[in-house]
């Protein structure tokens, strides 16, 4: 399976990006927890890197496994990935208001970060094979969203963990979309959007939990409580803006270390990374996460066979939503869903699994000549 | 896995080509091509949008935001810093701090601020009407002072009342403030300094930027939850403390002499100042009428007059003695020289000058013991108008002594070109010409240490709070003025004053030798034009013991009522603070039964 060829062709540059983009988060951690009243500094950054050493060993491993073992296990793996939901939500950990957490005691991690992956995976595997001309019919079309996508999301949704549910729709939609649909459905699915949202307003409305409410609420208006609801939009509004044309400097942000923003080491890392780095460092970020992303439609253009076109397209779908609704929500231009930023955030599964994830790009562009199995 | 591969390996290869066998058909991916084209425009827009909003963040709302978020971690507390304490040259303190407790509101946590004003108004004497002012002013500040510096009493009433208000209305802080201990003691030179405590006088004043503290206030980082970050807490530095060449007990001699010579003689104020001769160091310093420095606004500015540095006063007869080393330094008399002033009058220049007694021919010597006008005027005359301006202006008159205080004169002394033709003769005698007691004292401290002419200085060292020594002060000569051998023929003729036949035998005192001489001038007044009739200045001006000087003193009596000679107000008042200076300094007594003698019946 290792073959010289496959080495020669692996891109080095992809997994420079990834790796650098890791570090740095790794450096914004350490001064977003930087503590101002203990001497104490907290080991945040050290699990993380000890997370990239591990992630990186599981990067390499899984690229030397050819893409299409994956696919061929991927109905499994997506069986399992159910199978953990469904442990999560009876048997899981309580954190912060949800139960997302599977605890093995000497680690714990979230299935649901993992099963976005399987997910992409069975998509994969499903869209490659199918043969009617390129549409999705409505017959098609049910079977996957009853088969493949009502069951986990209604799971996911359970614990609750809507960011995560609203991605896996995302790439579900994305790539259904990438397969092709027939017109007439996408028609219909907008015009009953359309029409169906302001009576389904209240219904869906009443069917939020309050924090979910307070979120929305504070997107469309940050000042109409500032000191509550609207706090964490304005602070990191704050973070940024003060960040400035060139940033305050390395550890001389403010806004995390005395605490002004939560969440400031995971989901809003790049509100603290732009507070130090400014407009040009947000910039040369951005110029990396779109490094990573044109390689991977680069990757899915190029690939051997439709099952790598999919997989590298599903996965370059999830890291750039990802990557846009995080933005977007630090910036303030979309309310704040619990998402955080792929590779900075600090947190050990999710790190894992966008290394995973993104092995599986640098999986299909490897093997992209290797057309002589 | 790879063993797996290579156990498994033949059929999974066929798998593998069969999945890949399984899907000729290429052309979905064609039009997936274009419908991912899509996908990626609408990423690009996601990311363009993003762009726009980054620069509109962190371009154009930069500096609003950015003073938002340094506004919500500094937050101001005034850490009023320890100011320097003052010490005499032996340690003791005259400037030093004391505790305090300071009153402060927080209007945003204020809900009731008529309740508040009303119960507190009372208590700290400001009207409600102000305190109102003063919250609605400062309604969005976390901070504003509505008392500072309270006494005791206050304090108290106050830390009572507290409780009736919420959590974090009003608070608290502990301030230093600016405590006097002695007094009225040294007040003219130590000065005072303002609530913020900034000096503004005295040495308060000259050496503020040592004793206030490096930092009055400060910025400290507060967390969301509003707790002060201790790491980032600098800590109020206390100012540097300074040392003063005065000594508290000759101060308090001086000054309790001068209240007695005040009310002895209804006198408009008083000035006397010792100094060490051979070094400059002021000793004392001291004027009347004073004030205390705790309660400055009680006095007016009359009270706060350092006469000794800041008034110009005609010397008199005390000018003689300048005007002698000058003559015998140019060698234009000698000590045998005999004058006639038989007449007991001379005119010069259409004036006539008088003397006080009438005397038949007197020695050199004896003009200035006698201090006869005449006598001087004719010395005067033998040394001429260039030479004795030489003088002047050598012993230091028409320029500042440079000592570090503020407000220093320089005095009149006029060049000799714009001299009229009785300008010689009036300043023989010590008049037409203006100094300060402090230029006085200075010039014959030079008589008195053999002829240099010394810088003189009221700071002695500046220590920091640790201790380390940041500045240390040694003694200048400016110049020499005479020879040493004119020192000492001044000396002995200084000497006849306080003796027998000389005009201020009240100056001698038991046991030690006194060299000095008085003075008695007419006071310029400006309202009528001439010198007043009643108005005088008496001053004695000397060193002890004459011949190994380590004491120089002059006592200015300004306006004293009843008499007006300087051998009868000023003479006294230099004895007793000499006296109790030689008690007080342990100096044993020379040997000398006959002034112990003189003494008794001087008194």
């Amino acid at each position: 399976m290792i073959d010289r060829r496959i080495l020669k062709g692996f891109d080095w540059s992809f997994l420079a990006a990834v790796v650098v983009l890791s570090l740095i988060g790794v450096m914004t951690i350490y001064s977003a927890t930087r503590p101002m009243l203990e001497t104490q500094q907290p080991s945040f950054y050290v699990r993380q890197l000890n997370w990239i050493m591990l992630s990186l060993v599981v990067f390499f491993l899984a690229v030397s496994i050819d893409y299409m073992w994956f696919i061929r296990s991927a109905y499994v793996l997506y069986i399992i990935g159910v199978l953990l939901l469904i442990i999560v939500l009876v048997a899981g950990r309580r954190g912060m208001g949800a139960q997302r957490w599977i605890d093995l005691g000497f680690l714990s991690f979230q299935p649901s970060e993992f099963f976005k992956i399987f997910i992409v995976l069975t998509l994969s595997r499903y869209l490659s094979r199918m043969r009617n001309g390129g549409r999705l019919g409505i017959k098609e079309l049910s079977k996957i969203l009853a088969g493949l996508f009502i069951l986990p999301a209604v799971l996911i949704l359970k614990q609750p963990d809507l960011g995560t549910m609203l991605m896996v729709l995302f790439i579900f939609a994305s790539m259904i979309l990438t397969y092709g649909i027939r017109k007439k459905i996408l028609m219909t699915v907008l015009v009953i959007g359309l029409i169906a949202t302001p009576f389904a307003g209240k219904f869906l409305w009443g069917g939020l939990k309050d924090y979910q409410k307070n979120r929305i609420i504070a997107f469309i208006d940050p000042q109409a409580d500032p000191q509550g609801i609207g706090y964490h939009i304005t602070q990191s509004k704050v973070s940024i803006g003060a960040g400035g044309f060139w940033g305050k400097g390395y550890t001389k942000g403010t806004q995390g270390p005395y605490r002004f923003l939560p969440e400031h080491h995971t989901d809003f890392i790049f509100s603290i990374f732009s507070e130090e780095w400014g407009f040009m460092g947000s910039f040369l970020l951005f110029v990396l996460y779109l490094f990573i992303i044109w390689k991977g439609f680069d990757t899915a253009r190029n690939a051997r066979d439709m099952e790598g076109t999919y997989l590298a397209l599903g996965v370059t779908y999830m890291f750039t939503f990802y990557f846009i609704i995080n933005i977007g929500m630090t910036v303030g231009l979309m309310p704040v869903v619990g998402i955080p930023l792929p590779l900075m955030s600090y947190g050990g599964t999710a790190l894992l699994s966008n290394f995973l994830a993104l092995s599986i790009i640098e999986n299909v562009r490897i093997r992209r000549f290797a057309s002589y199995y | 896995m790879i063993n797996n591969k290579k156990r498994r390996g033949k059929t999974e290869r066929a798998e593998t080509r069969k999945l890949w066998d399984e899907n000729p058909v290429k052309i979905p991916l064609q039009k997936s091509r274009k419908r991912a084209v899509v996908l990626v425009t609408v990423i690009l827009f996601c990311f363009a949008a993003i762009f726009l909003r980054l620069i509109n963040l962190m371009v154009v709302d930069h500096d609003k935001l950015s003073q938002r978020a340094a506004q919500q971690y500094i937050k101001e507390k005034v850490l009023t810093p320890q100011r320097g304490v003052i010490w005499d040259r032996r340690m003791r303190e005259l400037a030093t701090n004391i505790e305090t407790d300071s009153l402060f509101a927080v209007p945003t946590q204020i809900k009731d601020t008529r309740t508040l004003s009303s119960e507190i108004g009372p208590i700290i004497k400001v009207s409600t009407r102000e305190i109102d002012g003063i919250l609605s002013k400062k309604k969005k500040k976390a901070f504003a002072w509505l008392a500072r510096r309270m006494d005791l009493d206050t304090s108290r009433k106050l830390s009572q009342l507290k409780e009736r208000f919420n959590e974090g209305e009003i608070g608290f802080v502990k301030e230093p403030k600016r405590c006097y201990p002695k007094g009225e003691i040294a007040s003219h030179i130590l000065g005072f300094s303002n609530i913020d405590d900034h000096g503004i006088a005295g040495l308060e004043l000259v050496y503020n930027d040592y004793l206030k503290g490096e930092v009055e206030s400060v910025t400290v980082g507060v967390d969301a939850h509003g707790r002060s970050l201790a790491r980032d807490i600098k800590e109020a530095m206390p100012g540097n403390n300074i040392i003063l060449t005065i000594d508290e007990g000759l101060q308090y001699i001086v000054e309790r002499e001068l209240s007695a010579a005040m009310e002895q003689w209804h006198a408009k104020a008083v000035t006397a100042i010792m100094m060490d001769p051979m070094t400059g160091e002021i000793l004392a310093l001291a004027n009347r009428p004073t004030y205390d420095p705790n309660y400055p606004a009680a006095s007016g500015p009359e009270y706060k007059r350092n006469r000794a540095i800041t008034d110009i006063y005609e010397p008199g007869s005390t000018m003689k003695s300048i005007l002698a080393c000058a003559a015998l330094e140019e060698k234009v008399v000698s000590l045998r020289n005999m004058f006639d002033v038989s007449k007991g009058t001379i005119t010069v220049g259409g004036k006539t000058i008088h003397d006080v007694h009438k005397h038949e021919i007197l020695s050199f010597q004896e003009v200035i013991q006698k201090s006869s006008n005449v006598g001087a005027v004719k010395i005067g005359q033998r040394l001429g108008a260039e030479k004795y301006y030489k003088y002047i202006k050598k012993f230091g008159f028409g320029d500042k002594t440079g000592i570090d205080f503020p407000g220093e004169v320089k005095g009149i002394a006029r060049n000799v070109k714009s001299w009229s033709g009785t300008s010689l003769a009036a300043m023989s005698i010590g008049q037409e010409i203006g100094m300060t007691p402090l230029q006085m004292l200075r010039a014959y401290s030079a008589i008195a240490n053999g002829g240099s002419l010394m810088k003189p200085y009221i700071l002695s060292d500046i220590i920091s709070p640790s201790g380390k020594a940041i500045k240390k002060v040694v003694p200048v000569v400016e110049r020499r003025v005479i020879s040493r051998a004119t020192s000492d023929k001044m000396k002995e003729i200084l000497k006849t004053v306080v003796e027998e036949g000389g005009t201020a035998e009240q100056a001698s005192i038991r046991g030690n030798l006194v060299a000095g001489k008085t003075g008695t001038a007419q006071i310029f007044d400006p309202k009528i034009g001439r010198y007043s009739r009643e108005k005088f200045a008496s001053s004695f001006v000397g060193f002890v013991p004459a011949d190994n000087p380590r004491i120089a003193l002059i006592v200015v009596v300004f306006e004293p009522k009843g008499a007006t000679y300087g051998g009868v107000v000023a003479a006294p008042v230099f004895k007793n603070i000499i006296e109790h200076t030689f008690a007080y300094l342990d100096v044993p007594m020379e040997k000398d039964e006959n002034r112990i003698v003189l003494v008794s019946t001087a008194e």
